[in-house]
Formats: structure tokens, sequence, C-alpha cells
């Protein structure tokens, strides 16, 4: 295990300067993000006041506030640039690089996020949980933070973030057969927004669809998360919620396998 | 024609030192330097000419030709081309002159490379006749006929370098700027590229700049170069010039019997000369003596050698141009010291 | 200006047929944006499920705002979206040089070079709005409000336009200013719902600093309410040239200041 780490300890430390580097980018990304949830954070305030108060579809506007700003951040820490990455460095002929060095490969692409993802947690999770709990405290006029429900969050975002990798790792094994990757991306990006309820909560959509979207990878990547932290799930349904994500962690991490072994063979022909 | 006098560029930069705490640091305390690329230069080019324009790497060269083509303003100093400052006058100015830059391409990159000829051709306000009798030049010179309907993507360098060379002449510029046209070609294509730009210089009057590395461009192409170190002109002259400044460098090459024994010290003592003045170098039975003809004289050199040893075949050659410039680099960062 | 004009349909065309050579992407992109819409538009289907009125205004109305919000920034989108890629790259890795060495105009060039056909999903679903909509916000129609709200339209892309200009120009001192871009970009958020349901600081940003109100709520407003013309439709051209006005300036200083790339 130390030795494995000493060697993946590198690909962290590089992930952990990019972020450094492109720093600016990275706040304009937050900024965005926040600028979102501003607009719907005054969009709401006004459906409340419109509705008198109280519950809309049992959310109260305190709800909905942790909602966007923590569904935002969720999107944040769980967002993995693999596939992109790993397309640029297929249409470049890089990969054979990388698969030259003696690591792991999806570990080599792991670590590097994961040193992205400690700095977020730091400069961005922290920050924004303490905001939110002042918000609320001077809301209700009591602490409602629940320690127990903000470490369901940590272990389910974890899991999150294992799928989101995943799933960007098959989208990038894309380029093997298509030129370009951009359009494919965006609406990789604006599908995923939709479906894993961090743009409207799934509590919000028709029955039936609601169902189908909780049992979607999707859901497992930023709405399993969040509502564990604002504590909307009972106890057995927290285990479920959380065995679900494990399923689809398992599943995704096959498949990514599968078409990684197709894809190899495919490049051996090929020669790179 | 051209005219740059005293051009100074300075960059700021922000330096990072490596590694993990580097980045930390940079983050909270960026430490800013300011680089000059060019800190004097000064030169002139006459109607006609070619000038080769050269130096080691980083001596800010390709600073300079983008003073001279409008795309950087100087920071202190100033240009003028065909009576035009570039900065002042820019849209005016770039009608009036062509661009290559070795390294990028202005080709649209999709597309068959006919469509790019098309887009210059309204940019630069090119008539129907004019442009057809440009394209049937163009094509004979640099014989684009083969690859002009293929998507420039798939072009090889050598027709890439072909096509924007083609590119940077369609609306008959009457300077034209060449950023290390022959890079990364092989020898037939570097050959082609050469004979085209001399073709174009003879028959349109264009007054060509180049930078390179390559020595056989400027021997081939240039009837003067201007040499630049660490954004400083170095030199300034004619070839045959630099040749009799610093060329008195001759190699003696001659074939001896097996049995001959010479050496470098026989020959320094014989001549009285020391260190520099007189090199020997063996392979099996053929030697060959690099001396300065300064200290002397050719004549005197053979009749020595000849007095030395039995000699079957002998030849004198002057100078190889490109270690006279390599001499001249050195000398350069010597003097800098 | 007939020069101009043909200049910029074979640029256009040149980008079009790259496009086609990239055709699947060009069609995903188009399906993205339309998705990102139908998100938008599902809220406000969404909220209306539960409350009669937002701030005062009903459905149809909110629908109106955003239909309308819609136009000025697809308009804007299609146009002069490769503003970005000057913010993101272009000057970064030195690609300018090639605009600088063409006898047109450098931002002429710049944005006559692509022509995005992805805002095809802003457009479609604003006009698609406004044409649902209509017939139940209660607008006040005649000649001049329909002229009027016509006319401002540009304007009001152009204050899209002169925005990106102005934070795509920081790139030239800053090297790359796409996060900036996209910043400001990103407070046309606002645009899309009443002004009226922000706090008063919000309100003073979005009218008077980042106007992006004016680019849909105070010209909806006009139509909606017939009222304070000189506000809304000669608050949109005046800021709109202001803006455009400053814009160029940062431009023309920003290409004094551009170094390239490499030696």
């Amino acid at each position: 295990m130390n030795k494995m780490m000493r060697r993946y300890v590198p690909f962290m430390k590089a992930g952990i300067q990019t972020l450094i580097t492109y720093r600016l980018n990275f706040l304009g990304f937050v900024i965005g993000g926040l600028i979102y949830c501003f607009v719907m954070f005054y969009l709401w305030r006004s459906v409340f006041e419109s509705n008198g108060g109280g519950m809309f579809l049992g959310f109260s506007m305190t709800d909905m506030v942790i909602f966007l700003f923590l569904s935002n951040t969720t999107g944040q820490l769980i967002f993995s640039s693999v596939g992109e990455q790993i397309g640029e460095e297929i249409r470049d002929g890089s990969i054979t690089m990388r698969l030259l060095k003696p690591v792991n490969t999806d570990l080599s692409y792991l670590f590097a996020e994961l040193g992205e993802v400690l700095m977020k947690v730091i400069v961005l999770l922290i920050p924004m949980v303490l905001g939110l709990e002042i918000y609320r405290f001077c809301v209700t006029g009591t602490l409602v933070f629940n320690p127990v429900n903000f470490l369901w969050y940590l272990l389910s975002a974890a899991l999150a973030y294992l799928i989101s990798f995943r799933v960007n790792l098959c989208f990038g094994f894309i380029a093997f057969y298509v030129k370009n990757l951009w359009g494919i991306g965006i609406l990789k990006n604006s599908v995923i927004g939709f479906l894993s309820g961090s743009l409207i909560p799934l509590a919000f959509m028709p029955e039936g669809l609601r169902v189908c979207l909780e049992y979607l990878p999707f859901a497992s990547m930023n709405y399993t998360p969040v509502m564990l932290y604002m504590g909307k799930y009972a106890a057995w349904e927290i285990l479920f919620r959380i065995g679900l994500q494990i399923v689809w962690a398992l599943l995704l991490f096959g498949l990514s396998k599968l078409i990684w072994f197709g894809a190899i063979k495919k490049l051996c022909i090929q020669g790179g | 024609m051209i005219y740059a006098e005293h051009l100074r560029k300075e960059f700021k930069k922000t330096v990072k030192s490596p590694g993990l705490k580097g980045s930390f640091k940079a983050l909270f305390r960026p430490k800013k330097e300011i680089v000059v690329a060019a800190e004097d230069i000064s030169f002139h080019v006459p109607e006609g000419e070619i000038l080769g324009f050269i130096g080691p790497n980083g001596a800010g060269k390709s600073t300079v030709i983008k003073m001279l083509t409008g795309i950087l303003t100087p920071t202190s100093g100033f240009c003028r081309i065909n009576g035009k400052i570039p900065q002042n006058d820019r849209k005016k100015y770039v009608r009036e002159i062509g661009a290559v830059f070795g390294q990028r391409t202005q080709l649209w990159w999709d597309l068959p490379l006919q469509e790019t000829y098309l887009v210059l051709k309204e940019i630069y306000e090119v008539d129907d006749d004019r442009f057809q009798k440009r394209m049937a030049f163009l094509n004979e010179v640099l014989e684009l006929e083969s690859f002009i309907k293929s998507p420039v993507r798939t072009l090889s360098l050598g027709q890439r370098m072909r096509a924007d060379i083609a590119a940077s002449m369609l609306h008959s510029p009457k300077v034209l700027f060449l950023d290390e046209p022959t890079i990364g070609l092989d020898v037939v294509v570097k050959d082609n590229i050469r004979q085209a730009i001399m073709k174009i210089n003879k028959e349109e009057k264009t007054t060509v700049i180049l930078t390179t590395h390559d020595i056989s461009d400027i021997e081939l192409l240039c009837d003067r170069i201007v040499m630049i170190d660490k954004g400083k002109n170095v030199y300034d002259g004619s070839l045959r010039e630099l040749r009799e400044n610093f060329g008195q460098s001759r190699e003696l090459i001659f074939e001896t019997d097996p049995s001959a024994t010479l050496t470098t010290d026989q020959f320094r003592n014989g001549l009285n000369l020391k260190g520099n003045d007189l090199v020997i170098e063996r392979e099996k039975n053929t030697f060959k003596v690099r001396f300065n003809s300064a200290k002397i004289p050719v004549g005197k050199m053979l009749s020595y050698t000849l007095s030395l040893t039995k000699v079957k075949d002998i030849s004198v050659k002057d100078a190889d141009i490109e270690e006279i410039i390599r001499n001249l680099y050195r000398q350069g960062e010597f003097m800098d010291e | 200006m007939r020069r101009i004009w043909k200049i910029y349909r074979l640029l256009a065309a040149q980008n079009l047929k790259r496009l086609m050579e990239y055709r699947a992407d060009f069609l995903t992109g188009a399906v993205s944006f339309l998705i990102d819409q139908a998100v938008g538009i599902a809220f406000i289907f969404i909220i209306f499920t539960q409350i009669p009125q937002l701030a005062g205004f009903t459905f149809e109305q909110v629908l109106f705002i955003y239909g309308f919000s819609q136009i000025p920034k697809g308009l804007d989108h299609l146009l002069s979206d490769n503003l970005w890629c000057v913010g993101y790259f272009i000057v970064r890795k030195g690609d300018f040089d090639k605009y600088l060495i063409r006898p047109i105009n450098p931002l002429f060039h710049v944005i006559a070079e692509t022509f995005q056909i992805d805002a095809m999903g802003e457009l479609i679903v604003g006009i698609g709005l406004l044409i649902y909509a209509s017939p139940n916000a209660g607008l006040h129609i005649s000649v001049w409000t329909v002229l009027l709200s016509i006319i401002a339209v540009p304007f009001a892309a152009l204050i899209y336009t002169s925005l990106k200009i102005m934070t795509a120009a920081l790139a030239f001192w800053i090297k790359s200013s796409g996060f900036i871009i996209q910043m400001v970009y990103g407070m046309n958020e606002f645009a899309k719902y009443p002004t009226t349901i922000y706090s008063l600081p919000v309100r003073i940003l979005v009218t008077y600093i980042i106007p992006f109100a004016f680019t849909g709520y105070y010209l909806s407003l006009y139509l909606l309410t017939g009222s304070d013309p000189w506000f809304s439709i000669g608050g949109v051209i005046l800021v709109s040239c202001v803006l455009f006005a400053i814009s160029l300036f940062v431009w023309k200083k920003g290409i004094s200041a551009y170094e390239s790339a490499g030696a």
C-alpha cells in the first residue's frame, strides 16, 4: 500500500499544481456556478413570497438554498475532465506514452484528479458548508448542522466522484471512434446536469420520471449526497442509496475496463 | 526600404520556482520579471535584397520580425518600411508585405487549399484577372497543382510550407518576411523552396528578410546577413566580407603514403605558429590542416608541406561559413562574459 | 461597406463548410443547447404548478420575458462566438498574429470567422416562447411598441458583444481571460427573469454596471406595459453604444499590448 502510494503521489501533486496554475479558470467556473445559484436563489425567494411562505413540494426556503448551493458545489467536486483528457491523448497519440509508464493507466488519471478534488474540498466545500450553516442559523435561529449527515455526505460524495470518474472515462474512449469530442462533451454535460437532479430536484419531477431517474447512475452522482446532507432519507433508505451507489460504481468500473481492453487491442492493431 | 532604428522590446514574465511549493509561492507572491527580448537592434535593407537575419536560439529574431510586421509594438525605437510605420498604419502597411511563420500556418486547416486562396483574394482585394495570373505564376514556381484540392490538414510539411509561401505572395507584396521557412524539411524540399524564393526575388524584385538556422539557406540565398545575439546586433555585412574578416581560416587537405609521420607540433614549430592558428586532424592517410591565412600565406603553407613529405593529392579550401558563424556566436558569448 | 459584407459572407461560408466536415459535432452541440433551454423552461412550469403569479407576473408573462431575453443572446452567440476563443487561447498561443498581418480590421476578422449555428437553440426557443406566450401575456401591441422593440434587439445583442469584446481583450495583457468572460457573461442568467425579483444591489448591478437587464426584462416590460420607452428603448440604445465605444477602446489598447508567443 505504502509503495503504491509513493508511486502515485507525484500524479496527485501534479494534479494540485495544475489546479493552482489554472486557478483563474477554476475561479471563473466557480463564480459562474455561484451566479447561477444566486439567480435561482432570488427566483425561489420570489416563488416562496408569492406562495405566502411555507413549503413548496416538500421543500422549505432554507432547504431550497441548501439544495441549490450544495448541489452546485457537489457538481464541482465530482467534476472530472478525464474524458476530455484521454480523448485528447488518443487523438494526438500521446496515450502510448502513458501506456509505456510502469503504472496503472486508470490510477494515474485518478490520482492526478484526486489532487484537484482534495484542493476543492478545502477551498470550496468547507467554506460552502460553513456559509450554508451560518445562513441556516441566521434564518432558523438554531444550529441545525448534523455531523452524521455530513459524514454520510462525504462518503456518498466520494462514491459519486468514483461514478463520475468512470462515466467520464467511458466517454473519453469514444475518441477511439469519433474525430472530435467537443460537441458530444457539451451534450454529455447538459444531459448529466439534467439527469443527475442537480438543476431541478428530482422530487419536483413527475412520479414515473422521478423513480426512473433515481435508479440511473446520474442521480448517484449528485442528488444522493445532497439529499443525505439534508437528511431527507430515513435510516433504511440511506443504506439503500449508498448501496445503489456502490453497485453503480462497480458496474461502471467493469464497463470501463471492458472498453479499455477492447480499445487497447484496437490500438495495437492500428499501431497507435 | 526597410529601416530598423534601435528597436527594443521588453516582456513581463512571471517566474515560478519548480515543484508544489513553487506553485503555492507563485499563488501568493507572484514574482514578475522583465525580460528584454530585443535590446537594441538597428539595420537597413535596400530594395530587392535578400537579407539573412540570423542568430542563436533566443537571440530575439522572431521578436524583431514580429515588430517589423506590426504584430508587436516596440517598447522603444521604431521601424519604417516603405515609408510606413507598421504599428501606426497597420491596415495599409500589411497590404504591402507578406509573412510566413514556419511554425504556424495561415491556411484554413480543414478546407481544401484552394479555398484559402479564394478568401485571401477577397481580403487583399486582388481582382479576378490578376488573381489568375498570380496563381499561374505561383503554381509554376511552387508547384501547387498536385495538392491544391486537398484539405490543408492532409498536406505534408513541405507542401504546407509551399502553400504558405504562396499564400503570403498572392497579393504581390513588396516585402516578404520568412521566419524559418525551411525548418523541419528534407534536403530536396529545402532546395525546392530556396529555388522558389530566389525566383520570386529575381522576377519581382521582392525584398526578402529571412531567418533561419540552416547555413546553406544563407549561403545560397542571402546577399547580406545581419546577425544578432542576446537582443543586440553582432554583425552586419555581406557574406564575402564575413569571410574576409572572420574567415581567414583555410583548410589544407592532402594524402600521403601510410608511413608518413606528421604531428601538429612539427608544423607549429616549423612555421612558428601557436594554438588555434594551426590544427591538424588525421584520418588514415588523409590530413586536414586548418590554419590562419593571415598568419601564414597559403603559398608558404603549401611549399612547407610539400617540403616535409611526399604528397599524393592536395587541395586548399575556403573556410566553411558555418564554422565562421559558429565562431562568431562563440565570440559573442565570450564578449558578454 | 460592400467589400466588408462580401468578406463576411466568404469567411462565414468557410466556417459553415468546416462545420459540415464535423456535422455530428455541430448537431450534438445544438441538441445540448436545446436541453439547457428545456431545463430552464421546465423550471418555470414547475413553479407555476404551485403559484398563480411570480412577482406580479403571470405564467405567460414570465415565459415572454424569458423568451425575449434569449433572442439578443442568441443573436450575439450566432455572430461573435469566436471572441471566447480569443480570451481562452488565440492570444495565449500567439495565433492572434495572423489577424494582425491582414489588411482588414482584426476585430471584424475575428468575429467574421465564426458563424455559430449552435445559437439556433436560443433563437428557436426564444421566438417559440414569444409566439406561445404572446396571445395571453396581455401585450400592448401597437405599431410603435413592436417597431421599437424590434429596433432595440440588435442593440441588446450589442451589449452582449461589447461585454465579450472588453473581457476578451483583457487577454492581451493577462494572456488568458476566458474566466473573466465566463464570469461577466454568466451574469446574463439574471436577464431571464423579471429584474424586480432581485434585491436592490443586484438590480443596480444588472442595470447599470453589467447591464444585462436591458437585454430582456426592460424591453419585455415596454411591450407588456407600453410605458416608459425612453428608459427601456432609449436605455438599451444608449447603454449599448457607450459599452461598444468602451470595448473598442479597450480592444485597441489591447492590440498594442499584445505580446504574441514564443521567442
